[in-house]
């Protein structure tokens, strides 16, 4: 599968605020905890070996649940498989708190579920939808009945 | 650098929804021809393969740090996604006619992840100012309505005892107002990306109990933190970044009519094309 690697390099390099050195271990057998420079830009996590300028590798972090693992780390779990699952080792829990929260609210699908929520609850108190005003309202991410891929044909939300 | 492609097929094909998909013709990255290709929006990131029907994946494109430009091409109705970065390619396409070229410039335009954030942002103050204007309104528990039941979807995935409920004061990286970038009257459409940080002041508040009873995702034993709300002028700035959009998005396709209709050829810029 193609993808455009060295946009996604360029990426890696735009500023971020959860960028730090964490132990990590990946999520094969016999993978162990090493410290890398882990980076968190828009929905993707980069990570790099300590010193060096291009990441080592990116994960898409949607689809993806995150856990406590114990008072310093935590780990996400990828594709609802078990085995899929890579663990972060703090310095403090506060650390391992912010990290956690930032990872999880990084998503798409978090996004949109609070885009949903936030919507209704406006137009409950309200009377209005707010999307109105920008001309968003019929955009198929923002429905509530909106959960399932589509089948067949374009879609013409917008 | 490696990418987990196992997180990123699985995305395009898992139940998660769809932003846009239809047929589009990609030019080819090797070959210069146009071919036609399946293409799915989901997010941010652009899935193309050969056909609708087709499980393999050609290809994904992130869609983060570029613009979308109409382009002047051998092809009708042709645009391109273009990055700023000498070095990265540019990437073109050709829809069936103007209103799937318009639909799709759209929403590419608004896939990236700073403009959903920031429009987040900009919800999330109107949804404490309604609350503030309306305080005998008690929030009822809210729950998120169960879509994808199924089980192996994202409903499942989110099943987590440590997911925390809406957005703390700490925005997501990256994210934040942007400030829309200097819109000039070039044909250029510019995709809000890296968006500065706002001057963001925080100031953690304790809202009533009540009020926290509202909660987007139905997880009965969420760990209630507190609630900070911060100042931010979110609205004003999605507002501003909206209209802007808009006025772009008429600027370029009226300036495309009329070219077309002159017989003008509009130059593209040149741009490194690593093909």
């Amino acid at each position: 599968m193609r993808f455009n690697e060295k946009e996604l390099v360029f990426l890696s390099r735009q500023p971020s605020e959860m960028a730090a050195e964490l132990g990590m271990k990946g999520h094969k057998k016999g993978d162990v905890i090493k410290r890398r420079l882990v980076k968190l830009v828009v929905n993707f996590l980069f990570y790099f070996r300590t010193d060096e300028e291009e990441p080592m590798g990116a994960l898409l972090l949607e689809q993806c649940r995150v856990d406590r693992e114990d008072r310093q780390s935590f780990s996400i779990t990828f594709l609802d498989e078990a085995e899929r699952k890579y663990l972060f080792e703090c310095d403090s829990e506060e650390q391992c708190r912010e990290w956690m929260d930032s990872i999880i609210k990084a998503s798409y699908e978090f996004m949109r579920k609070n885009l949903i929520f936030y919507r209704t609850e406006i137009h409950r108190l309200t009377g209005k939808d707010p999307l109105e005003q920008y001309g968003i309202s019929d955009e198929t991410r923002f429905q509530v009945s909106n959960g399932l891929q589509m089948t067949s044909g374009e879609t013409s939300s917008l | 650098m490696k990418l987990d492609e196992k997180l990123v097929t699985y995305f395009e094909s898992c139940n998660s929804p769809v932003d846009k998909q239809g047929y589009l013709y990609k030019k080819g990255e090797i070959k210069t021809s146009y071919q036609k290709r399946w293409c799915v929006l989901k997010g941010n990131l652009l899935f193309y393969k050969e056909s609708a029907s087709d499980r393999d994946l050609t290809g994904v494109i992130v869609l983060e740090g570029c613009t979308v430009q109409l382009c002047e091409s051998e092809e009708q109705f042709a645009f391109s996604l273009v990055w700023s970065e000498p070095g990265l390619r540019t990437y073109k396409f050709a829809a069936d006619d103007q209103a799937s070229q318009e639909s799709w410039i759209k929403a590419l335009l608004s896939a990236n992840h700073g403009y959903l954030s920031l429009l987040l942002m900009d919800l999330e103050k109107k949804y404490r100012d309604a609350l503030a204007a309306f305080p005998r309104e008690t929030a009822k528990p809210f729950t998120m309505p169960n879509f994808g039941a199924t089980g192996t979807d994202f409903s499942a995935a989110y099943r987590s005892r440590q997911l925390s409920t809406l957005p703390s004061n700490k925005a997501p990286a990256a994210a934040g107002a942007a400030a829309a970038s200097a819109l000039s009257n070039s044909a250029t459409l510019h995709a809000l990306s890296y968006p500065t940080r706002p001057t963001v002041k925080s100031s953690p508040k304790q809202l009533p109990r009540r009020n926290i009873n509202a909660v987007p995702l139905n997880i009965p034993d969420m760990p209630m933190g507190e609630w900070s709300s911060f100042c931010v002028n979110a609205e004003d700035d999605f507002s501003k970044l909206h209209e802007d959009f808009g006025k772009e998005v008429k600027e370029l396709i009226a300036r495309w009519s009329r070219q077309k209709r002159d017989g003008r050829v509009v130059q593209e810029e040149d741009l490194i094309d690593f093909g």
